[in-house]
């Protein structure tokens, strides 16, 4: 009986075997030897056999060195244990194909990643200035599948000099996930604000311009990082939030130019009697589409004692990609309590007023279109972007807005990408402000941005 | 007695074909982009052979499956797909993750495949 189960299976197997042709045979075995060399580069087409069956004989012998070799490198000293039988994936993987690269098992190939971003900048009736603004090194590791850190230092403008303005070493961001269910995660640590579509994405390739947003400089002041912790999630259909508590800002450093930037503490002699908290959900359920909103508020006192005006920051914004045009849009609104008492508490210190408005507003749009055809390796997009900012949107009672600060520009530029990583950009930026005695400078950009 | 022996033999042996020349039961596109994949969800039944297709909508991502071997580079816009099968063989919630760093939001590059 068992005889004849034998030869009956045997002859089934042969029959199978059969009915594969040999030009199909041998395209998958020209396909294993592909995937090998990319394990083995040194399994290089002078090992290919003129038969079939040398050529699989071959394979199989490689193969199998491979897998002692690794074997001897993984366990070089243990007996293997009785009880470390490994379970069968539940997922089995079955091929890859496509035009993917290799990559190691788990995330130890992340030691180290960066960004940088080197400008040339020209106002009207001044010459161009050269400035590396910013090398960032980014290194991320995985205690386990449900606990990751994430991290970002970053030095600006290429030197730092003990108290002077001239650069800036920051950890901008150094935090912890715990990974516990997709709707309900922990983080902790120096957290990037969830406010606006720069902040958190502010790789140089993934924004248009050389410079980010006035926008998402004055009314949002990015970077804006803070210490703290809070929770993210996935709530499905698209749905993704963030909710922090983080430290506070510094109301003694706001200003009328820049509004509430200047407050940023960045996690130096932060204060978190007063712990801010901020919100934002996204939805990303149909490709291309990125609709955002974002509540920021918190009080701000912990300098001025006896007073702590509150920001409460809105934030509504939307990115779309139709075919080989993009859209960005922004809204953005700050407002501050207490605002006629900070200012008068901050002239007695400082001799002069500082003129900080009680409310703040800006707006951007930013249509672009991919002049390339999709086909080219490299990629051309021309954008142009209005953009609309007022620090001193709304005064307190008793004070008078500075008109220069009420501003507005037009930027139209290229970005060329030789491939996604890399953006060499061109802009030219109309300002303008509603100041008749101010004048407002024009400026050139010249920019080159990497990603790895 | 024999005729059954052989019904079973010759189930045994077409069975036995190489999934990856088989028709996958579904075929999922799943874009890449600083910091989501879309879709984030992906339910299939159990004993299906699914076919991944990944593309990326800017940078090179990297699309891993915890504790199935699976963990390819999906490379950047423009520049092909990745194309990963597998069976999904035990009821349950698998997370797949981005493996290559990608930005500031990274760790937040998750997704879940729920098999039923």
């Amino acid at each position: 009986m068992v005889k004849y189960f034998v030869f009956l299976a045997t002859a089934c197997w042969a029959a199978a075997l059969q009915g594969q042709s040999a030009s199909d045979l041998e395209r998958r075995i020209a396909d294993l030897e592909k995937k090998l060399r990319l394990i083995d580069p040194a399994f290089g087409p002078e090992n290919r056999a003129d038969d079939l069956v040398r050529r699989l004989e071959s394979l199989e012998k490689r193969v199998d060195e491979l897998v002692g070799a690794r074997q001897a490198s993984a366990q070089p000293q243990q007996p293997p244990a009785q009880d470390s039988v490994t379970p069968a994936p539940a997922l089995t993987p079955v091929s890859v194909t496509g035009d993917y690269r290799a990559s190691a098992e788990a995330e130890s190939r992340l030691p180290v990643s960066g960004y940088m971003d080197f400008h040339f900048n020209k106002e009207s009736g001044d010459s161009f200035r050269p400035d590396f603004h910013r090398f960032v090194l980014l290194f991320g590791h995985s205690f386990s599948n449900r606990i990751k850190f994430w991290s970002e230092l970053e030095v600006e403008h290429s030197l730092v000099e003990g108290g002077e303005e001239t650069g800036e070493v920051a950890v901008e961001q150094a935090y912890l996930d715990f990974f516990i269910k997709p709707y309900f995660n922990l983080r902790a640590g120096m957290l990037l604000t969830p406010v606006g579509i720069v902040n958190e994405r502010h790789e140089p390739p993934a924004y248009n311009g050389v410079e980010r947003p006035f926008v998402e400089t004055f009314i949002i002041p990015t970077t804006w990082r803070e210490l703290g912790f809070g929770i993210t999630g996935d709530l499905g259909k698209g749905f993704r939030y963030r909710a922090y508590l983080t430290s506070a800002l510094d109301a003694r450093r706001f200003d009328a130019e820049g509004g509430i930037t200047e407050g940023r503490t960045a996690g130096f002699g932060a204060s978190f009697r007063n712990p801010a908290k901020m919100a934002r959900l996204e939805y990303a359920g149909v490709r291309r589409l990125t609709l955002g909103t974002s509540i920021y508020s918190g009080h701000t006192g912990f300098n001025t004692p006896g007073l702590n005006p509150r920001v409460t920051l809105f934030d509504a914004d939307a990115r779309y990609s139709f075919r080989r045009l993009d859209f960005r849009a922004l809204f953005a609104n700050t407002w501050l309590s207490w605002a006629a008492e900070l200012n008068r508490r901050l002239q007695q210190r400082l001799g002069s007023d500082p003129n900080i408005a009680s409310e703040m507003r800006g707006y951007y749009f930013e249509p672009a279109a991919h002049v390339f055809p999709r086909r080219w390796r490299t990629d051309l997009i021309a954008f142009g972007r209005y953009e609309k900012f007022n620090t001193q949107e709304r005064m307190p009672e008793g004070y008078v807005p500075l008109e220069q600060f009420n501003r507005s520009a037009w930027i139209t530029g290229l970005t060329f990408k030789p491939t996604a990583d890399i953006a060499l950009k061109f802009d030219y930026v109309f300002n303008r402000s509603a100041s008749e005695v101010v004048r407002s400078l024009n400026g050139i950009n010249l920019g080159l941005g990497w990603w790895f | 007695m024999r005729m059954f022996l052989g019904f079973l033999i010759a189930y045994a042996a077409l069975s036995a074909q190489d999934a990856s020349q088989r028709k996958p039961d579904r075929v999922v596109s799943i874009t890449a982009e600083r910091f989501t994949f879309n879709p984030s969800k992906v339910t299939v039944r159990e004993g299906e052979l699914i076919e991944f297709v990944l593309t990326s909508d800017d940078t090179d991502h990297g699309f891993r499956i915890p504790g199935s071997g699976i963990d390819v580079a999906i490379p950047p816009q423009g520049k092909g797909e990745a194309r990963i099968r597998f069976i999904a063989s035990t009821k349950g919630r698998f997370v797949y993750e981005c493996s290559r760093p990608c930005g500031a939001g990274h760790n937040l590059m998750r997704g879940a495949i729920i098999v039923k």
